[in-house]
């Protein structure tokens, strides 16, 4: 099993996203986007694609928006090839921003982008830790979860969807999580539950064939326990929840 | 045709929305503006357009569609348009420029543009004009404001314009000075800089007449006169910024100075004292650097950046940011930047100062909420695109920074000890290795920065000395060397261009090899027409110097070209100790090493006992002890500042362990922090610790007690007491005046007691002495405002096991002691501030028994006998307390009798130094005893879990909601 996680240009989660998915059992490597460039065929050595968080070009003119249009004129094809075989791949925070104005997700319709990853409604960047739930979605990412405790940080987080896109993807069940309050409900855009006011408390979206996720939340970041806010109450577990992700990525190829 | 690019977010936006609600205005919408300096015809326009906006989210603004797209969310009157000066750092037109570059290869021969702010707003001219200063700075942006009719019509007529950079074509002619000109002409080039041939001077150099005079003695020596560009350098080289020449300098009877007696010497002893390897290296590098495990350094440096910030506080801040992440970048081969720290020392954001600079109210001073703000987000979005956590800081206001914000931009880093066989923090340039300057281009910011920096904030501050960072450049530049050069050993020595630019960096690194020849026509330019002396010393961001060995040289440019980033040779390193500077094959620099770095003056300094002016104060009598609580905890100076957390990212690289939120509550701690190792359970714990309102009452006490509040706040943490070391950062002001050298004297020997008693070695450390204001007030009278000196210590320190680390929440049934005597020292306090006090005293740190104090708790958390802690600070044990209570949401009971022989508002309020208040389960208690038999404690009280502050005083009980004290924690900063 092996993973590429991406590069360059203001990423800037990779050591720790690789660290990750080496716990689980991956081998691999981070490639910065212009070796990929140079070399797409490298791809085919790689079961798992993942773009991690980060600030690719500063996020100037919109989040994930130039790596976006980078990646769109020399790797588009390859990306859209790689998606259609039996492989995974993960877009988290920037990687997020970055899949969905590339069209990758939902990529309902057409392969433009069908949503937008807009400012937060505090017009705030904001680290913190929240809860979502796992939506009735098929993603082998997502497979067996039920809640999460993960850590966001992003200024753009809020998933703006037409509303015609928004029926098709509740049709076709895209989405991967949503914010919840403590009580374990949907958060119903109340702040700090819901950090950014993401319509219908979205923190992530798949793709129809569920093998790519695009999320918010950082899992890389709550991989151990110590990761967890107040980890002294309770420091006998060894992971956190974002572990869930990744182990779910091993368990897809097992 | 059109040559502009306009786009509307169709949702409101999140900074609209908050423009919106300070204004009380619905109807303002921001537009996304770029201007071209050439005509896109339809083709490029369409396609330019698509790769800069979001179908989805945003619209596309043409000559036909812009009215009625824009009619459909208010009937604006006034537009305000924000542009950058020409020059000025435009970090969008950068992206943007790249995005067509990759997109449209040979579509334009050449173009310019530049990024716009537009603001549409449907209100009364007088709020537009104040909605238009809170937006934008003039130092660096120019603002127009014009009738919405106007924005139509320009739209049509294809009238946006963008202005370029215009520089003088001139042909560059060597340039003599005349230095045999009388004392009084010599000081103005001191003064106001070397004057052009149209008599115009260039700004402020910072030489005073006696180092003038040893640069005219040196030329007359070598029987020549000295061109512009050598004056331009031994100004930067000479400064204060660069020199320390206050800290070097004979004072009173120290011959050698505070810094080597003081500070130096204290870690000198510490050394000789210790006997072990814990220091790595100190002083001499970009930051200084303590051992971490058997196979890697950590280092720390804190700078500040507070004259830029002044004039440009978002500027001022991201440069400070990203400029002390290069000096890790530099630190030995190059460490990863792994944490960044802040401490903003500021005026009241709500206080409207009006102050000028110059009479009849021109040249104002920014006004305290937009420094506040510009300050916090420039380091927000300087760490944040960084992808450098930064966990650790704090905000301290008082009335007497509204002439001059402090801002203290940290970081640490990481290095392993050896790479490929060789100590990683030895670096030499040798003979014959290549100089490359690699990074970001050079334009005309921050000329004359580090010699400005060392003189009073005055009219004549120039504004070229204002830059703006890039972080994204920086971020590309760091990745190449930290990630794919610096383990190959490719490079001999590396180091930051900052203060002073190339002229500083290469001068510094010659001293490995001896000496340097430069040819300065190489050196990439921003645009055209910037003299040598100008590329030479600007101060242009995200650049590093290498001295590279010949042989690697294409192997190094290659990696830094196919990861984006510009490398460039600009000369070679010699071993004669000359420094040699060419443009075109003219010489037009050569002095000798020695003089350029040891030929200034020495000061000889002298101090005098200051005078102590009392104050008159407002005493509030007879205020309950619940309101005295809510009153404290909502102070600005104890107040949450949770909104700043919130706002930095402390979890990238997943190396957050102790956050700056703590307990379910969320309470703003004052230490924290991070794993940096995946295979390691060491942690690196970090505070920091500064006391500006005792300083004029006794600097000795003041730099005492930053101190033992650094230790202490890692103590509490968890740290090895052995494995703590310490940075400091003076702030001082007028410091030539001989009261204020007093207290600076003072200070620094305060720093050596305390240092070798807690055997805290300063590992690095970093001056800035005029932090004063000229000017005038709202009616011209003339004012000067002097900071109270600030001396801020950071400790950074060793967690040698997860298990060690403390939290703050106790629980329920756990018994809570407060560890130290308590004293009448309520004198500065927060309380006296708010409530006030007369017959008290300033805290004074009893190291020794602090030292027991310390010990014990050590000794006790490692045998996991404290339950939680938390370090007595600001507003004393009730602070402290309700802090535990609203973190952990669990009601406590306090006895007052505990207090002992003092009053309860001394016992709850009075700031004593040294004090922790823990809490400890009763299955613990006898072995808690038993530690702290040989050191000062008293039970207060117990966790009850309640929802309450119980405080029993005799027979009464008084009673507070935790959440009603939460609240008042958590209120919001005025103006902020």
């Amino acid at each position: 099993m092996r993973v590429l996680v991406l590069s360059g240009y203001g990423i800037n989660c990779e050591d720790e996203t690789m660290h990750s998915f080496e716990v689980v059992g991956f081998k691999g490597n981070i490639v910065h986007i212009n070796d990929l460039i140079n070399n797409p065929k490298q791809l085919d050595n790689y079961q798992v694609f993942a773009i991690p968080g980060g600030f690719s070009y500063g996020d100037d003119t919109g989040s994930g928006n130039a790596m976006a249009k980078k990646i769109m004129i020399k790797l588009y094809d390859q990306l859209i090839e790689f998606i259609s075989k039996d492989k995974l791949m993960i877009g988290i925070c920037n990687g997020c921003q970055i899949l969905i104005n590339l069209g990758l997700v939902p990529g309902i319709y057409t392969n433009d982008p069908e949503v937008a990853m807009i400012e937060n409604k505090s017009g705030n960047y904001e680290c913190r830790w929240i809860d979502v739930k796992v939506a009735d979605n098929k993603s082998p990412w997502l497979k067996n979860i039920t809640t999460l405790n993960l850590p966001i940080a992003h200024q753009e987080g809020q998933f703006m969807i037409p509303l015609n896109v928004l029926k098709s993807v509740k049709n076709k069940k895209l989405i991967g999580l949503q914010y919840i309050n403590k009580k374990k409900k949907l958060a119903k855009g109340k702040f700090p539950f819901n950090p950014n006011g993401s319509q219908d408390d979205i923190a992530a979206l798949t793709n129809k064939k569920g093998n790519v996720l695009a999320m918010m939340p950082h899992p890389e970041r709550a991989f151990y326990n110590y990761h967890v806010p107040n980890w002294q109450n309770d420091s006998s577990k060894k992971f956190g929840d974002g572990y869930e992700i990744f182990i779910n990525a091993k368990k897809y190829f097992l | 045709m059109t040559n502009t690019i306009q786009i509307l977010s169709i949702e409101k936006t999140g900074k609209e929305s908050s423009l919106q609600k300070e204004h009380n205005n619905k109807s303002i919408k921001i537009i996304d503006g770029y201007f071209f300096s050439t005509n896109l015809d339809d083709r490029k326009f369409n396609k330019i357009s698509k790769l800069i906006s979001n179908e989805v989210s945003q619209v596309i603004l043409t000559r036909k569609n812009v009215n009625t797209v824009l009619s459909k969310y208010s009937n604006f009157n006034w537009v305000v348009e924000i542009k950058y000066l020409p020059g000025v750092t435009d970090n969008i037109a950068t992206t943007v420029k790249e995005i067509i570059n990759n997109n449209l290869k040979n579509s334009f021969k050449s173009f310019e543009l530049g990024s716009t702010k537009i603001i549409l707003i449907k209100g009364r001219k007088e709020d537009i004009s104040k909605i238009s200063k809170n937006e934008a700075n003039p130092l660096i942006q120019t603002i127009k404001i014009y009738p919405f009719k106007k924005y139509l019509n320009n739209f049509k007529r294809n009238q946006f314009k963008i202005e370029k950079v215009k520089l003088p074509k001139k042909k560059y002619t060597k340039k003599e000075i005349n230095l045999d000109i009388s004392d009084h002409n010599l000081s103005l080039i001191g003064k106001l800089g070397i004057e052009e041939n149209d008599k115009s001077r260039r700004g402020t150099l910072g030489l005073d007449l006696e180092s003038l005079k040893a640069i005219r003695n040196y030329f007359s020596i070598i029987k020549r006169k000295p061109t512009d560009i050598e004056i331009e350098t031994l100004a930067q080289t000479w400064s204060e910024h660069c020199k320390h020449k206050i800290f070097s300098a004979k004072i009173d009877d120290i011959q050698e100075g505070i810094f080597k007696r003081y500070i130096k010497g204290a870690t000198e002893k510490i050394i000789q004292l210790r006997k072990d390897n814990f220091c790595v290296s100190l002083f001499t590098d970009n930051a200084g650097g303590i051992e971490f495990n058997k196979d890697w350094i950590i280092c720390h440096k804190v700078e500040t950046h507070n004259t830029p910030s002044a004039l440009d506080p978002f500027g001022g801040a991201i440069t400070g940011i990203v400029g002390v992440n290069r000096d890790c970048l530099g630190f030995g081969k190059g460490a990863k930047p792994i944490a960044n720290t802040y401490a903003y020392y500021l005026a009241d954001p709500n206080k409207n100062y009006q102050l000028y600079r110059q009479k009849n109210n021109k040249d104002p001073m920014l006004p305290a909420s937009f420094i506040a703000k510009g300050i916090i987000s420039g380091v927000r979005v300087g760490g944040n695109c960084s992808g450098i956590p930064t966990p650790q800081g704090n905000v301290y206001f008082d009335d007497r920074f509204a002439g001059k914000p402090l801002v203290f931009c940290g970081t640490v880093g990481i290095i392993p000890k050896k790479i490929k066989g060789k100590l990683s923090h030895k670096k030499k340039a040798n003979p014959g290795d290549i100089i490359l300057m690699v990074g970001g281009r050079v334009g005309k910011d921050g000329i004359h920065g580090a010699t400005f920096s060392s003189e009073e904030l005055d009219p004549n501050s120039p504004v070229t000395a204002v830059q703006i960072g890039d972080p994204i450049t920086q971020k590309k530049m760091s990745d190449v060397i930290i990630r794919e050069l610096r383990d190959e050993n490719l490079y001999s020595s590396i180091t930051d261009n900052g203060a002073g630019g190339l002229s500083s960096s290469i001068g510094e690194m010659a001293k490995e090899s001896g000496g340097f020849i430069v040819n300065l026509e190489k050196v990439p330019l921003k645009y055209k027409g910037l003299y040598p002396w100008e590329i030479w010393i600007s101060e242009s961001q995200e650049r590093m110097t290498l001295a590279v060995p010949p042989d690697n040289v294409n192997k190094v440019i290659k990696k830094f070209n196919t990861r984006g980033v510009e490398a460039t040779i600009i000369g070679k390193f010699i071993k004669k100790e000359k420094a040699i500077v060419k443009y075109n094959k003219t010489q037009i620099l050569n002095l000798d090493m020695e003089f350029l770095h040891e030929g200034y003056p020495k000061l000889n300094l002298k101090t005098s006992f200051p005078r102590i002016n009392k104050e008159k104060k407002k005493i509030i009598k007879k205020s309950s002890l619940t309101y005295k609580l809510h009153k404290l905890l909502s102070s600005p100076n104890i107040v949450s500042k949770e909104f700043i957390a919130t706002q930095y990212d402390h979890e990238v690289q997943a190396t957050s362990i102790v956050k700056p939120l703590q307990g379910e509550g969320r309470v703003f701690g004052n230490a924290t922090a991070i794993k940096p190792l995946f295979n390691d359970e060491k942690s690196i714990a970090l505070s920091q610790a500064a006391y500006p309102q005792f300083a004029e009452t006794n600097p000795y006490d003041m730099a005492g007690c930053s101190i033992d509040t650094a230790f202490k706040n890692l103590i509490v943490s968890g740290a090895n007491s052995k494995k703590i070391a310490i940075l400091d950062n003076f702030c001082w002001c007028s410091s030539d005046e001989t009261d204020r050298l007093y207290q600076l004297k003072e200070a620094a020997r305060g720093c050596y007691d305390y240092a070798v008693a807690y055997q805290t070695p300063f590992i690095s450390g970093k001056d800035s002495m005029y932090n004063d204001f000229k000017g005038f007030d709202k009616d011209s009278k003339s004012i000067k405002i002097s900071i109270p000196p600030t001396l801020l210590i950071s400790s950074i320190g060793v967690v040698d096991k997860i298990s060690h680390l403390t939290k703050i929440t106790p629980d329920k049934d756990d018994k809570i002691f407060l560890l130290g005597k308590t004293n009448n020292e309520l004198k500065h306090s927060v309380y006296d501030k708010i409530i006030g006090v007369r017959k008290t005293n300033l805290p004074n740190v009893d190291n020794k028994t602090a030292l027991k104090t310390y010990k014990n708790f050590e000794k006790a958390n490692k045998l996991k006998i404290i339950n939680s802690a938390i370090g007595v600070d600001l507003g004393g044990v009730g602070i402290a307390i309700s802090k535990m209570a609203i973190a952990s949401k669990k009601g406590l009971f306090i006895d007052l009798k505990s207090k002992n022989k003092n009053s309860v508002d001394q016992f709850l309020f009075s700031e004593t130094q040294s004090r922790i208040l823990v809490s400890i389960k009763k299955s613990k208690l006898q072995k808690f005893k038993k530690i702290f038999k040989d050191s000062n404690y008293v039970c207060i009280g117990k966790c009850t879990g309640s929802d309450l502050i119980e405080f029993k005083n005799g027979n009464k009980i008084i009673k507070s909601k935790i959440e009603d004290l939460s609240k008042s924690y958590k209120q919001n900063i005025k103006g902020l």
